[in-house]
């Protein structure tokens, strides 16, 4: 057995916690705040609703990564037991705030939608906190109906109905990249937890059909797709935002235009400071930027997807299955925005985690990388025969 | 533990999905690095020209065009600072009160603005150029987004009318169409500057991407005419073709020391200002076209008779009966008159008489004369499109050419020719080269007669407008006048048209000193006078009478006009 191999002193002696996951997650953070500022620098100077404040984007920023912090460091007590055991329970708040945002005079419009509810000190996006409880509520899910993963009718189909019906919520808002996120998430749980493979390649086939519906019900999608197609045929209207986007990768090339040099972000490329935050990456630090942020997200896939063959290890699955789910969470999201940034996706509204601007954002990815530190921490006690 | 041994047992988490799931996360990534390098090397210049088509601007930079001064530091041409509103109709937000006030303030309809504002496509729309500096101040504080203001210069002349055919004017990208500002056109309109740089979606320079090459600025002219005698010349030939029913006039005044030439007016004009339906009032005709001078060309003539023949003012010449055969033509004098001296023939205007000296003298000793007075060739005064004039080779001359030379037939010239050949008469036998740049001292001239032959030509000038001569109404009171009348049948295409003239004068004054020459021509008179003494003479006087008094040029005659004596008739130059 390996139980005399496991009590070897450096065993006993490595740290308790993944300190290059923290140095990671704080490296992106701090960068994140680097590059808001720089994007933001020119449209909150230039805005008067910002105050002609050229660092308004910053302080805000860094006001958040600090809330994030606070609550991560709340959080990593936390226990995963208690976690498994509140996972319902918090899947159904986040839908009562799913559907609160949808409530007139509580939800906030932004944009033609309808994401925001106002809390006095910060606008809370109740997607982004569902990300993470879709996550929590799927991985239990899983566990609780082990026995019955690969029936259709008794494991597949009610997670399918949940998220049907959460579907419909966040499109109501509408937020099609919160969905494409959540869904990818909950079905990514679904797949480890061992739903039967059929069923997913029923899905696949699918997939189109939904595509095709999803367009017919908002037709205003196509157009997005045209303009993510070809953006250079009407490059002052509805390919805008991704010609400049695309003009930004080119003016940076390989090295970059240097920190602060970027043209496009100067009112040119609009949301430069959130969903297109990675194209000011690449016109200021070049590919060399672009490959970073990427290895870094690649890093953290790879960490999550390691810790959750830990807790296997150790037979915790639901901790490995949560991991996993915040492992593809964050490289979900993270392909999506970078994808729409290259124009390789079409355009929706979301945001590069960790990096972007924003107060939820922010909030729920330092939540989520606390629990899956909670995670690794609960696996590095068991591996030295402590309690978790 | 929360999971009850039975369930934990069932669990599982088939490795091979984990790594499945992993690989495709990681392969995306791989995806997102492929496109990312595509985009950043091989595929960046098609992006960064795309990317200059919305934020690098090339602009020129407009010198200031040299203004056009008179002698007297009076502006003749100044380009005024406007303002041209232009705008980015994406970037506009205005409201339908904003709409109607823009469109008021700039005296647009608002439709007309509104149209402007459709057109999404372009990032930049004039909204309307050349808007006075305050009406662009007031659009602009009223702070729409996306409206903006850029300089331009609008070229403003003004003496208007009264000068228009000298100075000339300027087409809408700033360079000269006619006159002076054709002709400097080089000097006056400068150099310009670029500027290459990179913009934020507001306009705002960036960065210059090429040094800034700055505009040099056109250098300042100044003319040798002389606004005030402009104008007063340009009043009296207003109303000298307007009392005749002329067709045409023009008259050139020179300072008779130095060749400047003080003023040059002709009739019809047009407002240099606002130049639309101007289709043949251009024409600078004092230095453009060319007309057979008549009489005016007699003192020429008795000049070259007594420089190079054996005349002297007393010399006495047969001009009965009145007329004179050579070959088979003859020459006719208006008035048959006995013996004459040479004095009597200029004074009376006898083509008898002139064609008698000219047929004694060498034809090409008369050539010569006429080119050494700058007929037949341009005077080189610096003015687009100046004609020559015709003078034709003496080897060709038939003597009855060289008799009709004499009166100033058969020889074409500009009026700004003869009034230069007047310089000789003016400054004892000296020609000057004739200028419309002020001088700041005066030019070398070439001698083309003795002094004693000019004077003596002077002396003869002077008894024209005496009694007995044919311009008394070229006197002007206080000053003592030498001058010349001129009245020439019209050559058309099938030769002399009977019924039109052009009546000329060329006189100089003070002719104790001669100070000013000026030469005056009405052309096609339609109100039954025509001779030069009647219509042409006056206009001298008139402006003369101004003239001096105002360049305070000391008197040398009589305070009171000379008159005709009532037996005497009016003296009515040969044609």
């Amino acid at each position: 057995m390996l139980g005399p191999l496991m009590m070897t002193r450096e065993r006993y002696n490595s740290p308790s916690y993944d300190i290059s996951l923290i140095w990671v997650v704080l490296s992106l953070l701090a960068f994140g705040m680097v590059m808001v500022y720089s994007a933001s620098i020119a449209y909150a100077d230039a805005s008067k609703m910002f105050g002609h404040n050229s660092t308004y984007f910053l302080m805000r920023q860094a006001l958040y990564i600090v809330v994030g912090l606070v609550a991560a460091t709340i959080v990593f007590q936390v226990p995963m037991a208690w976690w498994q055991k509140m996972s319902p329970y918090l899947f159904i708040g986040g839908i009562v705030l799913l559907i609160l945002v949808l409530i007139p005079g509580i939800g906030k419009v932004v944009n033609g939608s309808r994401r925001w509810i106002s809390l006095l000190v910060m606008n809370l996006q109740p997607s982004e906190l569902m990300k993470l409880f879709i996550a929590m509520y799927a991985s239990d899910y899983a566990v609780r109906k082990a026995t019955n993963m690969h029936s259709f009718t008794k494991g597949f189909l009610p997670m399918l109905g949940v998220m049907v019906f959460v579907g419909v919520l966040l499109l109501r808002e509408p937020d099609f990249g919160a969905f494409a996120v959540t869904a990818s998430i909950a079905f990514s749980i679904m797949w480890l937890g061992g739903v039967h493979i059929k069923i997913f390649l029923g899905m696949l086939a699918a997939l189109p059909l939904a595509v095709v519906g999803l367009v017919v019900m908002e037709p205003y999608r196509l157009e997005r797709m045209k303009g993510f197609l070809n953006p250079f045929d009407d490059p002052f209207d509805t390919g805008y935002q991704l010609s400049h986007a695309l003009i930004a990768f080119g003016r940076g090339e390989f090295w970059g235009v240097g920190l602060g040099g970027s043209v496009e972000k100067l009112l040119y490329l609009p949301e430069a400071h959130t969903d297109f935050l990675l194209a000011v990456v690449a016109e200021e630090l070049g590919f060399v930027g672009v490959l970073v942020v990427v290895l870094l997200f690649a890093w953290l896939v790879i960490r999550a997807f390691s810790i959750a063959k830990e807790a296997v290890a150790n037979e915790r699955y639901y901790g490995a299955l949560l991991a996993q789910g915040i492992g593809v969470w964050m490289g979900v999201q993270g392909f999506i925005n970078m994808g729409v940034n290259m124009g390789l996706l079409p355009t929706k509204g979301l945001t590069l985690p960790l990096l972007s601007y924003g107060g939820s954002g922010i909030l729920a990815n330092c939540i989520a990388l606390s629990v899956l530190l909670r995670i690794d921490f609960e696996n590095r006690r068991l591996q030295k025969g402590l309690n978790s | 533990m929360l999971l009850k041994e039975s369930q934990h047992k069932l669990v599982k988490l088939p490795a091979w999905r984990r790594r499945t799931l992993l690989v495709l996360l990681l392969l995306s990534f791989m995806l997102l690095l492929g496109r990312g390098f595509y985009l950043q090397t091989l595929h960046k210049e098609y992006l960064i020209k795309k990317g200059e088509a919305f934020s690098r601007r090339k602009v020129v930079l407009m010198p200031h065009r040299g203004k056009i001064y008179d002698r007297n530091f009076k502006p003749l041409a100044i380009s005024l600072p406007v303002e041209s509103l232009w705008m980015n109709p994406t970037d506009v937000r205005m409201s339908v009160p904003q709409l109607k006030q823009v469109a008021t303030l700039l005296e647009m309809r608002p439709k007309e603005l509104q149209q402007k504002l459709q057109q999404k496509k372009k990032e930049f729309v004039f909204i309307k150029r050349r808007v006075a500096p305050d009406v662009a101040k007031q659009v602009m504080a009223m702070k729409i987004p996306g409206v903006f203001s850029q300089k331009e210069y609008k070229r403003f002349y003004p003496a208007a009318d009264v000068a228009a055919h000298v100075v000339g004017f300027t087409g809408v990208d700033d360079t000269g169409v006619e006159g002076i500002e054709l002709f400097r056109n080089g000097v006056l309109s400068g150099t310009t500057g670029k500027r290459d740089f990179v913009r934020d979606r507001k306009g705002h320079v960036v960065e210059d991407l090429v040094a800034v090459k700055l505009p040099h600025d056109g250098q300042d002219l100044v003319l040798s005419i002389d606004r005030t005698v402009q104008y007063i010349v340009h009043r009296e030939l207003l109303k000298a073709v307007d009392k005749h029913q002329a067709k045409a006039a023009a008259a050139v005044v020179l300072d008779a020391k130095t060749g400047e030439v003080l003023a040059m007016v002709n009739i019809p004009t047009y407002n240099p200002n606002n130049p639309v339906n101007i289709a043949g009032k251009t024409r600078n005709s004092a230095i453009v076209n060319i007309f057979e001078p008549g009489s005016t060309m007699k003192p020429v003539t008795a000049a070259a008779a007594m420089e190079f023949g054996n005349y002297t003012p007393e010399t006495k010449i047969q001009t009965a009966p009145g007329y004179l055969r050579i070959g088979t033509a003859t020459i006719h004098d208006a008035h048959p008159n006995q013996v004459l001296t040479v004095s009597q023939v200029i004074q009376k205007s006898s083509n008898v008489g002139s064609a008698k000296m000219a047929l004694d003298l060498d034809r090409e000793q008369l050539w010569n004369t006429y080119l050494q007075l700058g007929f037949g060739a341009q005077t080189k005064i610096g003015f687009p499109g100046e004609a020559a004039g015709k003078v034709r080779n003496y080897k060709t001359w038939r003597p009855i050419e060289q008799a009709t030379m004499s009166y100033g037939h058969g020889i074409s010239v500009t009026l700004l020719q003869l009034a230069r050949a007047y310089t000789v008469f003016a400054n004892e036998g000296e020609l000057l080269p004739v200028t419309l740049n002020k001088l700041s001292e005066p030019p070398v001239g070439r001698q083309v007669f003795s002094a004693k032959v000019a004077n003596a030509v002077k002396g003869m000038l002077e008894l024209v407008v005496q009694p007995g001569g044919t311009a008394l109404k070229a006197q002007v009171t206080g000053y003592r006048v030498a001058g010349k009348t001129g009245t020439a049948h019209k050559l058309g295409p099938q030769g002399y048209e009977h019924d039109k003239y052009v009546g000329s004068f060329v006189g100089m004054v003070p002719a104790s000193n001669p100070r000013l020459i000026m030469a005056v021509m009405i052309d096609e008179p339609n109100n039954g006078e025509y001779y030069g003494g009647t219509i042409a003479a006056p206009v001298f006087s008139a402006v003369m009478n101004d003239v001096l008094r105002m360049l305070v040029i000391p008197q040398d005659g009589n305070a009171m006009p000379t008159v005709n004596p009532a037996e005497m008739p009016e003296v009515k130059e040969a044609m």
